[in-house]
């Protein structure tokens, strides 16, 4: 088995150890009147901003509110247009993040800057290699990757390949990265969005730790329950301006979203309207060897079935084999009820409108150099075309009506991928599939880093689809959402499929501990 | 949609005037001042440089390079490199002579365009299909077509005495040169079909994201062969106008057109990691480079001083393009 799930017990993942704030601190870091523009964007006006030595500050704001844009500020790997910060009552030098590095400030950013190629020690001291004399000390280097690893809860192979990690588990080594330079400020951009559960926790105990020991942490994230259990403060921003700071105890999760994105009604997820008896796709006995093993089950015609697991589970490994992008796959497809042979390659299973929306959004998701509607347009450029010449009017009438359903703002169209904000860079990822209406969609982590009222409606709009006969996977480390959105949930754990829940009787505790009853009896057994 | 991202709209109209746009403007068109301040420098120290005859003379010049950067341009935005276009440009010309010797031109040119096809499949093939680097890919094949070429030939040129023969290379229409038509007849066509196409849609996304668009459904490796194939079909017909130019061939025709190809595409400003760049951009490159060349002749500058001021103005171009980003940007 390539990659399990690290260590073993028991997490909870609501219930954080953390130790609040003494009120006696100083100020770590100090913005005054911060603005940036980008070509034909502001994205921050007149920010200011204090984070307390010791804090742990919660930052939390709409997609392209401006979150990342602001702490690329803070780190120095970006240079405002105008306004100071103040980093321990001295001035930041800009444009360089080494500098800023001397200034005791470590950045995490919301997207992974993991090198593939380079082996999982490598990637966790990029930059920051112990040398003797000019040669890298790799006794020095292991032995310090061992401590870390110890100290944060982690078993990650460190000669292993970066890049046959999960995105999990390489979130992991960059926090690793960052907390070995043991710096007094430590900002972190959605360091949760790619975790499951487990390593969740052991964040939790890492950042309640760091804190402890009097550093100050910058904490951005969507999930707000999250934010308001860890943060000792929470401040809002929405398009482009710091709306307002306050403790978190005088933040409900209402009142933030209500800051976030004004009136926006929060309704729960709906299930299926109508059941139909109509089986989309039928897999039995699916097998990757050495990754997952003995999967049988059924999708219906507007059906969400949702599959729970923690992270190295095997959850993507079953989506990509149906999708057809695991050409060693095996076991018996029936497909509208006509058997056929499993799809070996992408273009067939597309071909019988299986179509998969991949985790990885910057590496298998997007064009980045493109521009947004051509990375909507990039999986069904006949539909806009004639002949072989593609109809712009009728690529941007489509591509508007898609960024409408997705809550995108229609008027960045033309942005190149590579300049929007991460959430709105995953709703490309959705949109492009959503436009080829497939039979099957099969979503590895759809809602990544987008924010509460656009994953609201993401959610409307894959169910209008369902309804009208679509057939969903729903993959998500997000159990929550999980149960929340599906009609029922398959559970699997270590490479195996432990039960199918009904949707009324999933809850997020019984898919926890049907998961852990068999994480625990494999660990007993000693098995790794 | 929801009300935040309609609200997130509102900033950017505000400041969607001139002053925010410069930056993008710069850094999108920048390269067209390049050529724009070397061709008011050129005219103004001769102004027989922008004559009709000048021009076309030019274009007709510049016709075998020019063709090769408009297939070079597809490779490149796959991601990939094409560096065995001289030998081949060299192979494709022989053939034309020695067959123009004794057929048609039609049939000679016919077998020289074939000839570069084939090669162009192989590179393509090894490169999309056997997946090797493009870069060893080419400079083996690179080697390997200057050998065939050498052995067939023994290095003799071959001379063509038909009259026929020269029309594609010298033959003009009303005093506009046939090659010189081809140039940008290739321009402007594989101009739309990269920006107008679902081809070309597809070129950009397999160099801008291969796995990406893998798993779009995309059909990534023929794409990429294709682009190789087109290289081919490029390299064979600049091979055919540089032999009826020339009326004979010879295996080393011209070892350092190579540099000149390139430099048109990259100059323009496609990106040599491919999925960003235009034709549009090669035309410009090869104005500013055959700008360059000929002003030095109109000039009178010293051989010497030609190859420095060369450089310098290349890699001043692409300075410029991004300092003149970056400063506007820091304000
Ligand atoms: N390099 C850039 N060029 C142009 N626009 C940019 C660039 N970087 C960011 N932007 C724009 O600035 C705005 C703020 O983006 P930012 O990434 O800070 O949002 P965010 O709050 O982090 O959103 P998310 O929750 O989706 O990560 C967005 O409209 C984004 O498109
Ligand atoms: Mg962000």
């Amino acid at each position: 088995m390539s990659e399990q799930v690290i260590g073993s017990g028991t997490a909870a993942p609501r219930n954080i150890p953390i130790r609040k704030r003494d009120s006696n601190s100083t100020v770590a870091i100090r913005v005054r009147n911060v603005s940036k523009s980008f070509p034909g964007v502001q994205a921050l006006r007149g920010i200011n901003f204090e984070l307390l030595s010791g804090e742990v500050h919660g930052l939390v704001g709409a997609n392209g509110a401006g979150k990342s844009t602001f702490i690329r500020m803070l780190s120095g790997a970006s240079v405002p247009d105008t306004g100071e910060i103040e980093v321990q009552g001295s001035p930041l030098l800009f444009d360089d993040p080494r500098l800023q590095s001397g200034a005791g400030i470590a950045a995490i950013y919301q997207e992974l800057t993991i090198i593939p190629e380079m082996s999982v020690l490598s990637n966790a001291f990029l930059g920051k290699v112990p040398s003797r004399f000019f040669v890298t000390d790799k006794r020095r280097m292991e032995r310090r990757f061992a401590e870390l690893s110890e100290w944060m809860g982690l078993k990650i192979p460190p000669h292993a390949n970066a890049g046959s990690l999960s995105v999990a588990n390489q979130q992991m080594i960059e926090i690793l990265r960052a907390v070995q330079t043991d710096q007094n400020v430590l900002i972190m951009d959605e360091p949760t969005a790619p975790l499951g559960p487990y390593e969740r926790a052991r964040l939790y105990e890492l950042i309640g730790r760091l804190k402890e020991s009097g550093v100050a942490i910058i904490f951005i994230s969507h999930d707000l329950d999250e934010v308001l259990q860890l943060s000792d403060r929470v401040s809002v921003m929405r398009e482009g301006l710091l709306v307002e700071t306050r403790t978190a105890a005088n933040w409900t999760k209402d009142t933030l979203v209500q800051a976030m994105l004004g009136d926006v009604q929060i309704v729960p997820g709906s299930k299926r309207t109508h059941a139909s008896d109509q089986e989309l796709l039928h897999v039995s006995n699916l097998a990757l060897p050495g990754r997952v093993s003995g999967l049988s089950f059924g999708l219906h015609e507007g059906e969400i079935l949702g599959i729970a697991g923690l992270v190295g589970a095997g959850r993507t490994e079953v989506l990509r084999c149906i999708a057809g992008a695991e050409p060693s796959a095996q076991g018996s497809m029936r497909f509208v009820g006509v058997d056929c042979p499993w799809p070996r390659t992408i273009r067939e299973a597309i071909g019988r409108g299986i179509v998969l929306a991949p985790e990885d959004r910057k590496r298998q998701g997007l064009v980045l150099s493109r521009s947004s509607l051509s990375n909507l347009m990039l999986a069904d450029l006949p539909a806009v075309a004639v002949g072989p010449v593609i109809d712009r009017s009728k690529t941007r009438e489509r591509g508007t009506a898609l960024a409408r359903q997705l809550g995108f703002n229609p008027e960045r169209l033309d942005a190149e991928a590579l300049n929007l904000s991460g959430g709105n860079q995953q709703k490309l990822v959705l949109g492009k599939w959503l436009n080829r209406k497939p039979r099957i969609l099969l979503l590895d982590e759809p809602t990544r880093g987008i924010d509460l009222g656009a994953k609201q409606e993401i959610f409307q709009a894959i169910r209008r689809l369902s309804d009208q006969g679509m057939g969903v996977i729903l993959v998500s480390s997000d159990l929550e959402e999980v149960v929340e959105h599906s009609d029922r949930v398959l559970v699997m754990a270590r490479g195996r499929q432990i039960d199918i829940l009904d949707g009324h009787d999933a809850t997020v505790e019984r898919i926890l501990n049907l998961i852990f009853a068999v994480e625990s009896r494999a660990s007993d057994a000693g098995v790794s | 949609m929801s009300d935040a991202d309609i609200l997130a709209s509102a900033p950017a109209r505000q400041t969607a005037n001139w002053r925010a746009q410069l930056p993008t403007l710069i850094r999108v068109y920048g390269i067209i001042l390049t050529l724009v301040l070397l061709l008011a420098v050129v005219t103004i120290g001769n102004p027989a440089f922008i004559s009709q005859q000048n021009v076309f003379n030019m274009a007709s010049q510049w016709a075998p390079a020019g063709i090769m950067a408009v297939g070079m341009t597809f490779v490149i935005l796959t991601g990939g490199f094409d560096l065995s276009v001289a030998s081949a440009y060299s192979l494709c010309a022989v053939v034309a002579a020695y067959v123009g010797q004794n057929h048609a031109p039609s049939v000679s040119f016919a077998a020289a365009i074939a000839v570069g096809l084939v090669f162009g499949l192989a590179n393509g093939i090894l490169v999309a299909v056997v997946r090797i680097n493009p870069f060893i890919t080419t400079v083996g094949s690179g080697f390997i077509i200057n050998g065939v070429a050498l052995v067939l030939t023994q290095n003799a040129a071959f001379l063509v005495n038909n009259d026929d023969f020269g029309i594609l290379g010298a033959g003009r229409w009303h005093g506009i040169p046939y090659s010189g038509m081809l140039l940008v007849i290739f321009l402007v066509f594989f101009g739309f079909v990269l920006a107008r196409t679902i081809y070309g849609e597809a070129i950009y996304a397999v160099g801008g994201n291969y796995e990406a668009s893998r798993l779009s459904g995309i059909r990534v490796r023929a794409v990429v062969a294709s682009a190789y194939v087109l290289m081919g079909g490029c390299v064979g017909l600049a091979g055919c106008i540089a032999a009826s130019q020339l009326s004979s061939a010879q295996a080393n025709l011209d070892p350092g057109i190579i540099f000149d190809v390139l430099t048109i595409v990259v100059v323009g400003g496609t990106s040599l990691s491919g999925g960003s760049g235009a034709m549009w951009r090669t035309a410009v490159g090869l104005g500013i480079i055959a700008t360059i060349s000929n002003g030095f002749v109109l000039l009178d500058i010293s051989p010497y001083y030609q190859s420095i001021i060369k450089g310098s103005i290349i890699v001043a171009a692409l300075a410029l393009d991004t300092g003149l980003t970056r400063l506007v940007r820091a304000k």
